[in-house]
């Protein structure tokens, strides 16, 4: 998701700065400095003035990059208009305010309804950047995935193999059972 | 800059796919499973998931004490450890299974681990130098040794000690030198504790911030000492009837902290006294004031005008009130969430308006026994307390469905309601099915409630946890099926006395995978094929009341033996058991810790020996019938007692019930 940006102030008067980041397959994203700030990684980038010329980041595919900065700037935009209806004194602005958390639920919803190992790799990415919303949000999933299921109906989401024996797994059934609740 | 974890494996184990997550990010998506047996499933599924959910796991309650030394070194990351239903716990396993260990362990729960003592207590502390809190209540037999063992936890910010009744002034100043940083304390029903012991413990523990010391019997130099605690926010004094206006007035003079006091049932305590308490202390957010007033002064009223702001709960169950006295602190304190009335006289219909008018922010409501309101009442709620989400009506006979349909119309958030006694019929369970939030319902001694009813409230009620229909002798198998169709997350269901109920009711009642505790008494129809299905379909089942069920005998309890692995509490009073099935059954229920059996008729004095022995000191709390102790052994009754298991002995007739 590359945006043309400037760097300077927008006509708001409110920085509109951008920063490029660089994918490990060499793809450049601009994104606004905000959105990008959302990870804790990059902020620290910029902070100590590494952000000229780009940020590289050498384990993050273009892919997955371009969904994360998706998400940074989804989140952004929506902080921004919400402190904005915070302090307008127009009603129908702070009326509107549950109905954006719920589009932005919503959007949060169908992110990350995404196939396995795209989420993983977007759990991974978010770890990897501190996007701590999107972390949050990526492990919440795979719970979900998990919850109320059998071991067996685990192993077949998530195609795992079954690789204990039958003592060890007598064992763990037992354990299970009796040494602990 | 990479900070991948240690990665798994590819291949075999977990391989591609979720293979790619590291153990630490594995434990992130664990630690968001809230559910125990979303983790205990997890452990099964591969070695990998298993050293993942063993490498993060963060809380253990173990159930028994031979596992415990390794599993409390499988699981590294362990902070909460709940002992408290760890059958036949005592000094030498609880330190054998410590010995040696370095465990980050920070919160310990020991509640009624009455076989530890202070040398478990020592091994416990030694090994846990990051301990914060410890539950130590109900140890009736603790006492100064214990306390002077937790004293070496100079890191204790936590410590309850109720009813550990052998603890004097002497092992609370061990507690107060050695554990300065101590921030919240119970010393609750410990009755040897004196004036000494609470002044010393003030001058100690600075950082106090709550405090109870009900039931004791100190006097007004405690409040004098507490006054001194700077931080103290939560004072509870439930009971102490050494105390009066005087202690309330020098409370009053210390710094302006205290959020939270109780002082329900403090005999000698007035109006007079909480009004200079609260001079000093406006900041106050809830006060309890149940069974203690007799009346209530102006003073008191113009004092309580004063916490407007801030408090949110006021309890004063069981004092005479007024339709001035309510307006007065529906004026005075709008911002009232919670407000109890249980037992008070003189609350009507006009008291209730003037209350509710201002306080619309009201979320609990406590009525009970508040006999003279009517319909009239409920309107107002429902038209001024949109928020409202409990109330407690029990004993209104004068309430019916007309009332409820508007509460239930104007209130969605409504989640608990206590019917009891009111007289209700169906019509009133129509309009309450609207409250898909409804998780508590409460309708003992409503005979005229119905199948009907029932099939109204599965229609909607989904998240349904609490059902009681104690007595609603009109409620047959059919209403039972309906409301399993509906309300399928029901965990509490209390069928005393339905006794229309038979074997097919109760096959119903086993689709109900979440049912942890039922009872069952005096259901004269039930067999062992309604507890068979019972015991086979409710997975959940930790307790069971079968008192006075004479058609459930040795058949019955067999297919409790095979099938309620994870029963922890049972009760077979007047049950058709003879020695020979009581046997099989304690000696099969693994889990089983506490076990009423009255009367039971068939058992000979053998077949009681016989049964109690193969508990193997699992059980920690035990009825029978006084009569038996003369003629137990002395060994098997010592035996008992020395694994921490408690006798009752009761004196009961033997007389068939309805």
């Amino acid at each position: 998701m590359a945006s043309a940006g400037e760097s300077g102030d927008g006509a708001d008067g409110k920085g509109v700065t951008t920063i490029t980041i660089i994918s490990s397959d060499n793809e450049a994203f601009e994104v606004l400095e905000a959105a990008a700030s959302m990870s804790l990684t990059i902020r620290h980038l910029i902070e100590d003035g590494c952000a000229d010329g780009g940020i590289p980041l050498p384990n993050v595919t273009a892919g997955i990059l371009a969904k994360v900065l998706e998400y940074c700037s989804k989140h952004v935009a929506a902080v921004a208009a919400s402190s904005e209806a915070g302090s307008s004194s127009n009603a129908a602005d702070a009326a509107a305010a549950p109905e954006k958390e719920e589009d932005l639920a919503s959007f949060d919803k169908a992110f990350i309804d995404v196939e396995q190992d795209t989420l993983y790799d977007l759990l991974m990415a978010a770890n990897y950047l501190e996007v701590k919303g999107l972390l949050d949000l990526a492990c919440q999933k795979v719970a979900d995935m998990i919850k109320g299921k059998t071991p067996d109906a685990i192993r077949q989401t998530f195609k795992i193999k079954n690789d204990f024996s039958p003592e060890q797994e007598e064992k763990i059934r037992e354990e299970n059972q009796w040494a602990f609740e | 800059m990479s900070r991948e974890g240690q990665r798994l494996g590819c291949g075999g184990a977990g391989g591609i796919g979720i293979g790619v997550l590291s153990l630490d990010m594995l434990g992130q998506v664990l630690d968001r499973l809230r559910e125990p047996r979303d983790h205990k499933a997890c452990r099964l599924v591969s070695h990998a998931l298993e050293r993942a959910e063993a490498a993060h796991r963060r809380a253990l309650r173990a159930l028994r004490r031979e596992p415990l030394p390794r599993l409390l070194r499988a699981f590294p990351a362990l902070e909460q450890l709940d002992l408290s239903a760890c059958a036949s716990l005592d000094d030498a396993s609880l330190a054998a299974a410590v010995a040696g260990a370095d465990l980050g362990i920070r919160r310990v729960c020991l509640a009624r681990a009455s076989g530890v003592g202070w040398r478990g207590l020592e091994a416990l502390v030694a090994a846990c130098p990051r301990l914060e809190a410890v539950d130590l209540s109900h140890c009736v037999g603790a006492g100064d040794r214990e306390a002077a063992a937790l004293a070496a936890a100079a890191g204790l910010r936590e410590l309850r000690l109720d009813k550990c009744l052998g603890v004097t002034d002497m092992g609370l100043a061990k507690v107060a030198v050695g554990c300065p940083r101590l921030e919240k304390l119970s010393v609750k029903w410990c009755r040897e504790i004196s004036d000494i012991g609470v002044d010393l413990l003030a001058k100690k523990c600075r950082e106090l911030r709550s405090l109870d010391i009900s039931y004791l019997q100190v006097g007004n130099g405690s409040l004098k000492s507490i006054s001194y605690l700077g931080k103290l926010e939560e004072l509870a004094m439930v009971a102490c009837s050494c105390i009066d206006d005087e202690g309330l007035e020098l409370l009053s003079k210390g710094s302006n902290s205290l959020q939270t006091v109780d002082v329900s049932r403090c005999d000698h305590v007035t109006s007079q006294g909480l009004a200079s308490l609260i001079h000093g202390h406006n900041f106050l957010q809830k006060l309890h004031a149940a069974d203690c007033l007799h009346e209530i002064g102006q003073c008191f009223l113009s004092k309580l005008a004063t916490l407007k702001e801030t408090l949110t709960v006021l309890k004063l169950d069981g004092l005479e009130v007024s339709v001035s006295l309510l307006e007065a602190i529906g004026e005075g304190c709008d911002n009232l969430v919670e407000i109890g009335l249980s037992k008070c006289s003189g609350v009507t219909d006009e008291g209730i308006s003037s209350l509710v008018a201002r306080c619309s922010h009201l979320r609990t409501i406590d009525l009970t026994c508040c006999n003279l309101i009517t319909n009239n009442a409920l309107d107002l709620i429902a038209d001024n307390c949109k928020m409202v989400e409990c109330l407690r009506l029990e004993s209104c006979s004068l309430i019916n469905e007309k009332g409820l349909d508007w509460i239930a119309t104007c209130c969605p958030n409504l989640k608990e309601i206590d019917l009891t006694d009111c007289g209700v019929n169906d019509a009133a369970l129509q309009p309450l099915a609207k409250c898909s939030e409804l998780l508590i319902l409460k309708l003992g001694l409503c005979s005229s409630i119905s199948d009907k009813g029932l099939a109204f409230i599965s229609s909607n009620c989904g998240k349904l946890v609490e059902l009681d229909l104690y007595r609603c002798n009109s409620v047959t198998d059919d209403g039972l099926a309906a409301l399993v169709n509906g309300c399928k997350k029901i965990k509490l269901l209390n069928l005393c006395y339905c006794n229309k109920i038979t074997d097919g009711g109760l096959i119903h009642l086993g689709s109900l995978e979440e049912l942890t505790n039922l009872e069952l008494r005096c259901l004269a129809r039930i067999t062992g094929i309604g507890i068979s299905s019972i015991a086979i379909g409710c997975k959940s089942l930790i307790e069971l009341d079968l008192k006075h069920c004479y058609s459930v005998d040795d058949a019955g309890l067999w297919a409790l033996a095979r099938y309620a692995l994870n029963l922890r509490q049972l009760t077979i009073s007047y049950c058709q058991v003879t020695g020979l099935g009581l046997c099989h059954l304690l000696s099969s229920l693994r889990s089983l810790q506490d076990i009423k059996m009255v009367h039971l008729s068939w058992v000979s004095i053998e077949g009681f020996e016989m049964a109690l022995r193969v508990t193997c000191g699992r059980l920690k709390k035990l009825k029978m019938l006084s009569g038996l102790k003369t003629v137990l052994s002395p060994e098997l009754l010592q035996m008992l007692q020395s694994c921490g298991c408690r006798i009752r002995w009761v004196n009961k007739p033997l007389v068939y019930k309805d």
